[in-house]
């Protein structure tokens, strides 16, 4: 039995009558890299603040290595570290002693890792606090979560303000720390991020965990992007079960399909197709899908916007 | 937009010490009016203090204090004074740098406003509390002045009120050209109440009778002296203050434009070597955070200690050939320099709670700003967290009464005053309890409701204050009068402190602590 790093169980946090997050069922294993989608104020930051002991859940229990997140928060952050994306620290503080602190604080660093990290990043840690930009004050946070080398890290928008450059540096830590069987909870609104790093997703919308699974499994969601060019003209293709948004130009047909393929290749087969170029859909597209503004609106909770 | 967001905290604040001081002319003037009612007795009060260079150098000169305008104006112009000074540069800090440091003008200045015209809408904006400050004090002055009793003349009235909040407004424009010298706000305060400091000097040298009356108008304090409100009025010299203030704002307008948003005209460091020593822990953290800002209060407290002994024994003096004085503190059971030090160590209890409800007030911004996270989100726990500043926070404030009493020592042994050094120092840790309920209130608060927490602590600290300035003239209800903090303090050292009232208050504090603890430890973290 693989352990569990994560596990919630109907995590809830109402906010008089706004419900920031509901009844959330959330299991992550040891060693897994979990993404956490979902735009602003679905609940992200809730569930982190939540898992981290900052905040109480209104009802619902989450634990960390099986360590209760409201009632053992000690024992529980001895195996994790946390990047926020809005880093205020200490402002008269230089960059190393901020190290020096909350290592000290964590109780074990990797010091050599520590200094590779610091060349990695391209940081100063000569330099005091309030002189750093919000990029370099990111990247200090992130050498602080990582030179611990914590068991799980639980990361909140980690990139924010991090240029291209340094967020290649970012996602070569994070491959690194996956290697190293650390468990990673990365919450992003970057979705490319999340499609590089990530080995399963969990979709969060209005406070409620919309879709939870591996990319392979979520793809099945959406629908199969198909561009199709005839020999000949385009046969009616409206009438095959699965396909939607058909849009004829000339000799190509463009459309989405949706579940099986079959009956789409049968009538492609007798109507002569020339070229056939399909795509899978992108987590983008799949995101998109899940918020209604392409295909199909979500269900239940769809709203208007 | 810069003016709007400046000129309501401003103005919040201006109503709110005008007030303060409005009631602080108002207990003085009745105050005087009751206790000297024959003509022979103010004439005998007046003749000890005239030539007074012990209490001259503390609070000024004393000019016709043998009628009720020239003893208010003796009483309450150089404390006021001083009070406004404190305020405006705080004011000043605050609200040009402190918002600054924490990013907020950033997006305002992102929009259509240059760095001079925010700076210039800034300073309108503290000029708006200064206006409102000085109207409510000018209310309470005319009100006052009418009174058959104290007999002001309304023109007087306001002019007085010109002459109590002037310091406030040279302060405030101080404060506002520090904030663009420094690199940061406390870096600021710290220049601007250097500044205080040197004028204070400046001024105490001019009138200790050593015939350099003229460095009183190398002191902005001087030139309030020199206003001489009431006794005999030099409107002139309100030219220097007002040429003061003006270049002042005018030299921060022009620094705004010049330097870039977040830096600094002086040289920063921006870089030093890591000095680790403290950075073990949250507790290691605080002191070091902490340690200039407590060092500083101790210097203040020093300072203000040495003073106090230096004129224990002149000022006690005068106390004792006054009739209705000695009378009036006889009941405290002491005459002389034990006597006014009972008295004048109120000052040094407000000073004491200050620096305690200045640590409620940085607790809460650890939290508020998002920097307790990088520490709860480690192996640290709420409570050890806490426990460590409040207990340290209790060390610093022993240690403050113990330097207010053994610097007072000091000063009176100096003058051979005959006080012995345990008296003083008991006298000095006598002031400690009210803080450390002070403290403990405000642990409370923070547990509870944080975002009150820094207001509630300054109010219950102002309310305790305005509770002894009132009561002390006219008969509150004992209730009213156990609401504060200080009514439990006996006023050492002219009567020996009552150890069980002073465990009491101490209990009290460390009661609330732990109840403010465990509210702290269910409650959600709340940003700001």
């Amino acid at each position: 039995m693989a352990a569990v790093a994560i596990r919630t169980e109907g995590l809830s946090k109402h906010y008089g009558s706004v419900h920031a997050l509901e009844g959330l069922d959330l299991e992550v294993g040891e060693g897994e890299v979990v993404g956490y989608l979902g735009p602003n104020g679905a609940g992200k930051t809730t569930t982190i603040r939540l898992l981290l002991g900052l905040i109480g859940p209104t009802s619902g229990r989450a634990e960390v290595f099986g360590l209760d997140c409201q009632h053992q928060v000690v024992e529980a952050h001895a195996h994790l570290a946390y990047v926020a994306g809005e880093a205020s620290l200490w402002p008269s503080l230089t960059g190393a002693e901020t190290l020096h602190l909350l290592g000290r604080v964590q109780g074990s660093v990797d010091e050599p890792y520590r200094e590779e990290l610091i060349e990695r990043f391209d940081l100063d840690p000569s330099k005091k606090v309030r002189t750093y930009s919000k990029g370099n004050r990111q990247k200090l946070i992130l050498i602080a979560a990582l030179m611990t080398r914590p068991a799980l890290l639980v990361l909140d928008e980690p990139t924010s303000g991090l240029d291209p450059l340094m967020e290649q540096a970012f996602r070569h830590c994070v491959y690194e720390a996956r290697e190293r069987g650390q468990t990673i909870f990365l919450s992003s609104h970057i979705l490319s991020e999340v499609e590089a790093l990530c080995d399963r997703v969990g979709i969060l919308r209005e406070g409620q965990l919309v879709e939870m699974g591996t990319l392979a499994e979520m793809r099945h969601l959406s629908a199969l992007t198909v561009e199709a060019t005839f020999e000949a003209a385009v046969p009616d293709l409206s009438g095959v079960v699965g396909v939607s948004s058909l849009e004829v130009v000339g000799h190509v047909a463009r459309f989405q399909v949706r579940g099986s393929i079959e009956p789409l290749l049968k009538v492609l087969a007798d109507a002569g197709v020339r070229e056939l170029l399909s795509r899978e859909p992108s987590l983008e597209e799949l995101f998109l899908a899940q918020y209604g503004q392409s295909a199909e609106p979500a269900a239940a909770s769809a709203h208007a916007s | 937009m810069v003016l709007r967001l400046t000129a309501r905290k401003a103005v919040r604040s201006g109503v709110l010490w005008g007030y303060v001081f409005g009631l602080y002319l108002a207990t003085q003037a009745l105050a005087y009016a009751s206790s000297y009612k024959s003509l022979a007795e103010r004439t005998r009060l007046a003749k000890e203090f005239e030539f007074n260079t012990g209490v001259s150098a503390l609070v000024g000169p004393a000019h016709d204090i043998e009628t009720v305008a020239g003893f208010t104006v003796w009483k309450s112009l150089a404390v006021l004074a001083v009070v406004g000074a404190v305020w405006g540069l705080l004011a000043g800090t605050r609200l040009l740098r402190g918002e600054e440091d924490a990013g907020r003008w950033e997006l305002l200045l992102a929009g259509q406003t240059t760095r001079r015209a925010a700076a210039t809408q800034a300073l309108v904006g503290l000029g708006c509390g200064v206006a409102v400050l000085w109207s409510v004090t000018a209310v309470i002055a005319v009100v006052l002045g009418r009174s058959s009793k104290v007999a002001i003349s309304a023109p007087g009235a306001l002019f007085l009120a010109v002459a109590v909040v002037a310091a406030a407004a040279m302060f405030l424009a101080v404060g506002a050209l520090a904030s663009q010298l420094a690199a940061t706000r406390r870096q600021a305060s710290a220049f601007a109440a250097a500044v205080l400091g040197v004028s204070y000097a400046l001024r105490m040298v001019a009138d200790s009778g050593t015939g350099l009356g003229w460095l009183r108008w190398a002191s902005p304090l001087g030139w309030i002296e020199e206003l001489q409100p009431l006794t005999d009025p030099h409107p002139l010299a309100l030219l220097p203050i007002a040429g003061f203030t003006l270049l002042l704002g005018l030299l921060t307008v022009h620094l705004a434009g010049k330097r870039d948003l977040g830096a600094s005209t002086l040289l920063d460091r921006a870089s030093s070597n890591a000095h680790t020593r403290l950075l073990s822990g949250p507790s290691g953290l605080y002191l070091r955070l902490a340690r200039w800002n407590l060092t500083a209060w101790g210097v203040g407290i020093a300072a203000y200690a040495v003073v106090l002994g230096l004129v224990a024994k002149s000022a006690g003096s005068a106390i004792s050939s006054s009739s209705s004085l000695t009378r009036a503190f006889s009941r405290l059971g002491a005459i002389g320099a034990e006597a006014y030090l009972g008295v004048a160590f109120l000052l040094m209890a407000i000073l004491v709670a200050l620096v305690a409800a200045g640590q409620v007030s940085a607790t809460r911004g650890e939290e508020a700003d998002g920097r307790l996270d990088h520490l709860l989100v480690r192996p640290v726990s709420r409570a050890s967290w806490l426990a460590g500043r409040l207990v340290l926070a209790t060390v610093a404030l022993v240690l403050g009464g113990l330097v207010a009493g053994v610097f007072t020592w000091l000063g009176a042994a100096s003058q051979h005053s005959g006080l012995s050094f345990a008296t003083v120092v008991e006298a000095g840790l006598n002031v400690v309890p009210p803080a450390v309920c002070i403290l403990g209130i405000g642990a409370l608060v923070f547990g509870v409701w944080p975002r009150a927490a820094s207001v509630a602590t300054y109010a219950v600290l102002v309310w305790s204050f305005l509770v002894e300035l009132v009561g002390g003239i006219v008969g509150l209800n004992h209730w009213l009068l156990d609401t504060s903090v200080f009514h439990q303090m006996t006023a050492a050292p002219a009567i020996s402190p009552d150890w069980t009232s002073g465990a009491a208050l101490f209990g009290i504090g460390v009661v609330a602590s732990l109840t403010g603890g465990v509210a702290f430890n269910l409650r959600d973290l709340q940003s700001a």
